[in-house]
C-alpha cells in the first residue's frame, strides 16, 4: 500500500517546486501517519490485518498540512493524549533529547513500533502538532473514538 | 567471506558490504514494511564479519537520504555493533555519516548517533551532489 501511494506523493511534491527539506519533511510525516494507521487503527476488515483510516495532504496558507484520522479504542485515549501533550509542548532541542533517550528503550506497552513515530512527526513539523479525540455514533461511552492528528510543515 | 550486496528498492536502501576491502556501505532511503525482516540478514552478515575483524580496520559509510522512525532503531543497532567491535578488540572502525546539505534533519540525526559512539571514530560529512 505505502509503496504505491508513497511514490505518488513524492512525485507530486517534486512537481510543486518546493524546497528539498519541505518535500522530505512532508513525506516523512506522511509515512509516519500511514504507519500509525496501519498499526493501530481499531477499524479492521474482519479476519484480516487490513485497517481503515483517512489521510489528506493539503495546503493551508504557506504550510503543507497532513491530516490523519482513524478509530482507536477509547481505553487508549488517556495514554495517547498524555504522550501527544508531552510532545506538542516540547521545543526542537527537547524533542531531540527525548528521541535519543527513547531510541535506546524498547517499545512501550501497547506500542508495536519503537514509540518514535509521533516524535518524528513533531520534529518534522513547523508548528506544534494538533490532535483531537471525537466521540462517534452520538455516544460518549462507545468502544471506539475517532482520533485526528494534524501536522503542518 | 561472502560479500553482501542488496540493490536499493522502493522502500529499502542499497547494502554494499565489501568485506574483502573492509568497506561497508548503506545508502538511499529506508522505510520498509517490515524493518526486522529487512535488516535481519544485514545484521547477521555484519555480526559474522565483525567477529573475524579482530584488531583490523574497517570503514562504514551511511549515505542516507531519508529513514523512517523504525529504521532509526535499526541504524542505531548497526552503530552499536560497530562500536562494540572497536571496544572489544581494539579494531579501528571509522563511521562516515553523509548528509544532504539541504536537509538538516538527517544531519541532526547523524550527530545524535555520533554522540553515542565511544570507541568507533565518527565523521560527519556532506553528501556529494551526484548522490542526492
Amino acid at each position: 500500500m505505502l509503496s504505491g501511494v508513497g511514490e505518488a506523493v513524492k512525485h507530486k511534491l517534486a512537481l510543486e517546486d518546493t524546497d528539498t527539506k519541505t518535500q522530505r519533511s512532508v513525506f516523512a510525516v506522511f509515512v509516519e501517519q500511514v504507519q500509525n494507521m496501519i498499526r493501530y487503527s481499531a477499524e479492521k476488515i474482519p479476519s484480516s490485518e487490513m485497517r481503515y483510516g483517512v489521510l489528506t495532504i493539503g495546503h493551508e496558507n504557506d504550510d503543507y498540512v497532513v491530516h490523519a484520522g482513524n478509530l482507536v479504542p477509547r481505553s487508549d485515549v488517556v495514554r495517547l493524549r498524555e504522550k501527544l501533550d508531552q510532545i506538542r509542548n516540547m521545543d526542537k532541542e527537547e524533542l531531540r533529547a527525548l528521541h535519543k533517550e527513547r531510541l535506546r528503550l524498547g517499545p512501550e506497552e501497547g506500542s508495536k513500533g519503537a514509540g518514535l513515530g509521533f516524535m518524528e512527526i513533531a520534529r518534522r513539523a513547523s508548528k506544534p502538532i494538533e490532535f483531537e479525540f471525537i466521540d462517534i455514533d452520538d455516544t460518549d461511552d462507545g468502544e471506539h473514538v475517532f482520533f485526528a492528528l494534524k501536522a503542518s510543515v | 567471506m561472502q560479500n553482501l550486496v542488496i540493490p536499493a528498492a522502493a522502500r529499502t536502501p542499497a547494502i554494499h558490504f565489501d568485506f574483502s576491502s573492509n568497506h561497508l556501505k548503506v545508502s538511499g532511503e529506508s522505510y520498509p514494511e517490515d524493518v526486522t525482516e529487512f535488516y535481519k540478514p544485514v545484521f547477521s552478515a555484519l555480526d559474522a564479519y565483525l567477529a573475524t575483524l579482530g584488531s583490523g580496520s574497517c570503514r562504514f559509510d551511511f549515505e542516507l537520504i531519508y529513514i523512517n522512525s523504525s529504521s532509526a532503531k535499526a541504524i542505531m543497532m548497526l552503530m552499536d555493533k560497530l562500536d562494540a567491535a572497536a571496544a572489544a578488540n581494539g579494531a579501528s572502525v571509522d563511521i562516515h555519516w553523509f548528509y544532504d546539505v539541504e536537509d538538516d534533519t538527517m544531519q541532526e540525526l547523524g550527530e545524535e548517533f555520533g554522540e553515542d559512539l565511544e570507541s568507533a571514530k565518527f565523521h560527519l560529512e556532506k553528501m556529494k551532489a551526484d548522490v542526492r
